[in-house]
């Protein structure tokens, strides 16, 4: 057997490393060398114009710059608030509760918690777009923020929280924390249920409080699912597309103040006939979300502790 | 898909493989792209293909020849004959015939006829009747206008046509044109002044700006609003929603004093219908337009959504239709802007500017400056294709 053992794997290995080859390293080949021509997306002509959609890229200062800063904010905010969020309900859940009799646990009705706050996750995107356009839609067309802060007298936006500049990309953000702690509140609890119990009594033994608890046991001892986590939700808020395009006015608007990387590709693939300016920027997106994936590897890498 | 029986009556053994889409970009673009696309496509709704670049990238059939065919009645009488006025030009790019725009429609505005009966409003001609019956209209406790503020793109014809009626269908030519200061025209400035006026009254329905036009058309079928700017199809799309008893009444933009040519109205054909270049049955899909061009085939159209195509002699027996049909009779005031259709950077600038201008993020100068800057810049870039109506 021993002798037969590289042709017997490569055969099981063929079809699966083929079909990905074919269906996903090569698409992403062809966005490359797609770029690098004037391509509309409906002929099968082009020329090859270099690196002049590259260049292009950063003079739009109508969709394409906005649509990267937005992005950036999103990069920045989407991890942090989720994270936070996700290891504060976990850390509350699993082990924030008083202790009782020596035994750590969780605050109160912490199992209905974690299915209440999952409840998001099983929700499709296009549902949850939906449900919010409502939520923050104008008072006069039954908003229920903008309802609930005029009833306590507080000012509101008249047109809603999507039309207006200020607050959209805000609201975008807010709607994507909501849907995603969910599910990060599920896998922080469960990686916090593989850490020995006895490093936390000792801890209590030893007189840390709960804030004292999660930064000097829960945290460290976490460090790997929070990268994964940071990695994840990155990828996603790079990705962010769907939500913008069923919420906002004019996909991205009003007036460019919620515009998207992935949104603008879409609009120049399909809406302006310019694959190939959308292949330039498809490229740009996916070496950050590469230089992304590595750095944070590369400098969140800690020690590991076996316990 | 009548149409389809029509043609399998002429040609008995002929298969047709029909598939409705909303996702036309998604499915038809890759077709074109391998060289194999479908031999008639209905490049519609707000998934369609980029018509200007299929055009720019040699993709259609040039369809005069289907124009000059006898036409599928009489052939005594070519299919350009059978045809409304003014129809063809929003096919043409450079004087070539590529798009048939199959239904006729018109951007008007519309009120509903029993609500002003019962309060005793007349409809206003003048810009300045509406704006006297605003008052009233507010009075009443209702807003006067409302309008699909996620997609400004509804306020684009009534901003054009109200600066074309005020200073004559150059004003607006001139804008499609690509001509150095078209957008700083006086009557141009006079139209974004009195539309940024509306929303200095207050007499927009609050909350307008952040609702699409499913609300805006809710809003108005439940009296809320008094006005609504939208396309003639826009009665039948709302004959199963809307009341029993409304009564969807269209008028033209109300025109502003001094206003030199105040018939002048956004119309023309919808429901592009093109024939790709690589098609397999190029005989065929001609064949396919000749027939639903035919009085039969037309009138099966007309009968079945009530819209009228752009064949003449179509009779629909609604009120509405009726009233559009009166405010399109002089082919002289017929004019459809064609820059957003032209050039998707006009388009997109046009919309948010139109947006920001009617919420009050910005002012009327604001809007001009910005469109004038966006059409220097087409004008200017040498890689875009320039189109021009034919005169």
């Amino acid at each position: 057997m021993r002798h037969g053992k590289y042709p017997f794997i490569l055969s099981f290995l063929a079809l699966p490393v083929g079909l990905y080859a074919w269906l996903v390293i090569l698409p992403f080949a062809q966005a490359f060398q797609i770029s690098l021509t004037d391509w509309s997306g409906s002929s099968n002509q082009f020329n090859y114009i270099g690196l002049d959609n590259y260049v292009n890229l950063f003079k739009d200062e109508n969709l394409v710059m906005p649509a990267i800063r937005h992005t950036a904010i999103i990069v920045v905010a989407l991890p942090v608030i989720t994270i936070a969020l996700g290891l504060f309900f976990a850390f509350m859940l699993n082990i924030g509760g008083r202790s009782r009799q020596g035994r750590i646990e969780g605050v109160r009705g912490a199992r209905f918690h974690k299915i209440v706050y999952f409840f998001p996750q099983v929700l499709s995107v296009a549902i949850v777009g939906i449900l919010w356009q409502q939520v923050y839609a104008p008072q006069n067309f039954g908003g229920l923020i903008t309802g609930t802060l005029d009833l306590f007298g507080l000012p509101a936006p008249v047109n809603g929280f999507l039309a207006d500049k200020r607050f959209v990309l805000v609201s975008v953000i807010a709607v994507l924390v909501w849907s995603s702690v969910g599910f990060y509140l599920v896998f922080f609890s469960s990686a916090m249920a593989s850490i020995p119990r006895d490093l936390y009594e000792a801890g209590i033994i030893d007189g840390a409080g709960r804030i004292q608890t999660f930064f000097k046991i829960t945290l460290p001892l976490l460090w790997d699912s929070v990268q994964t986590a940071w990695i994840y939700l990155s990828i996603v808020a790079l990705d962010v597309f769907v939500l913008v395009y069923m919420m906002t006015p004019d996909r991205g608007g009003p007036d460019s103040a919620s515009e998207v990387v992935g949104g603008v590709i879409w609009k120049y693939a399909f809406n302006n006939g310019e694959q190939a300016f959308a292949s330039a920027l498809g490229v740009v997106l996916f070496f950050a979300a590469l230089t992304l994936a590595v750095v944070s590897l590369r400098f969140g890498r800690r020690e590991q502790i076996e316990y | 898909m009548q149409h389809q029986a029509l043609y399998n009556e002429a040609f008995g053994d002929a298969e047709i493989e029909f598939l409705a889409t909303q996702a036309i970009s998604e499915t038809q673009q890759p077709r074109f792209a391998e060289g194999k696309p479908a031999d008639v496509l209905d490049n519609s709704g707000a998934q369609q293909i980029p018509l200007d670049s299929l055009v720019s990238d040699g993709e259609l059939v040039e369809l005069t020849p289907l124009l000059d065919a006898p036409s599928y009645d009489d052939p005594e009488v070519t299919v350009r004959e059978t045809l409304r006025d003014g129809v063809l030009e929003s096919g043409m790019f450079n004087g070539e015939f590529y798009v048939l725009n199959y239904v006729y429609s018109a951007w008007t505005i519309w009120y509903n006829a029993k609500l002003f009966r019962d309060k005793g409003w007349t409809a206003p001609a003048t810009w300045d009747e509406m704006l006297a019956l605003c008052e009233d209209i507010k009075a009443e406790g209702i807003a006067p206008w409302t309008y699909a503020g996620k997609h400004p793109v509804y306020l684009y014809d009534w901003f054009l046509m109200l600066a074309g009626r005020h200073g004559g269908v150059e004003v607006v030519r001139a804008i499609d044109h690509l001509e150095p200061d078209a957008w700083r025209h006086d009557s141009v400035r006079a139209a974004a002044e009195a539309m940024y006026g509306l929303w200095e009254s207050g007499y927009i329905l609050e909350g307008t700006p952040g609702i699409d036009h499913i609300q805006s058309q809710t809003a108005f079928n439940e009296d809320r609003a008094a006005f609504i700017p939208c396309g003639s199809w826009l009665p039948n799309e709302q004959s199963a929603i809307a009341p029993e008893d409304f009564e969807y009444m269209p008028i033209g933009v109300p025109y502003l004093e001094g206003s030199v040519q105040p018939g002048l109205i956004s119309a023309g054909g919808e429901e592009p219908f093109v024939v790709p270049k690589n098609a397999t049955n190029l005989a065929g899909a001609a064949e396919y337009l000749r027939i639903m061009l035919s009085a039969e085939g037309s009138q099966i159209f007309g009968d079945t959504v009530q819209a009228t195509t752009v064949v003449k002699g179509v009779v629909l027996d609604n009120p509405a239709a009726k009233a559009t049909d009166a405010l399109v009779a002089d082919p002289e005031n017929l004019f459809q802007p064609r820059f957003r259709f032209w050039y998707k950077t006009m388009d997109d600038e046009v919309r948010a500017a139109l947006g920001a201008l009617m919420s009050g993020e910005s002012t009327p100068d604001e809007l001009i400056e910005r469109m004038q800057t966006v059409a220097d810049e087409t004008a200017a870039d040498d890689n875009i294709e320039k189109f021009t109506h034919d005169e």
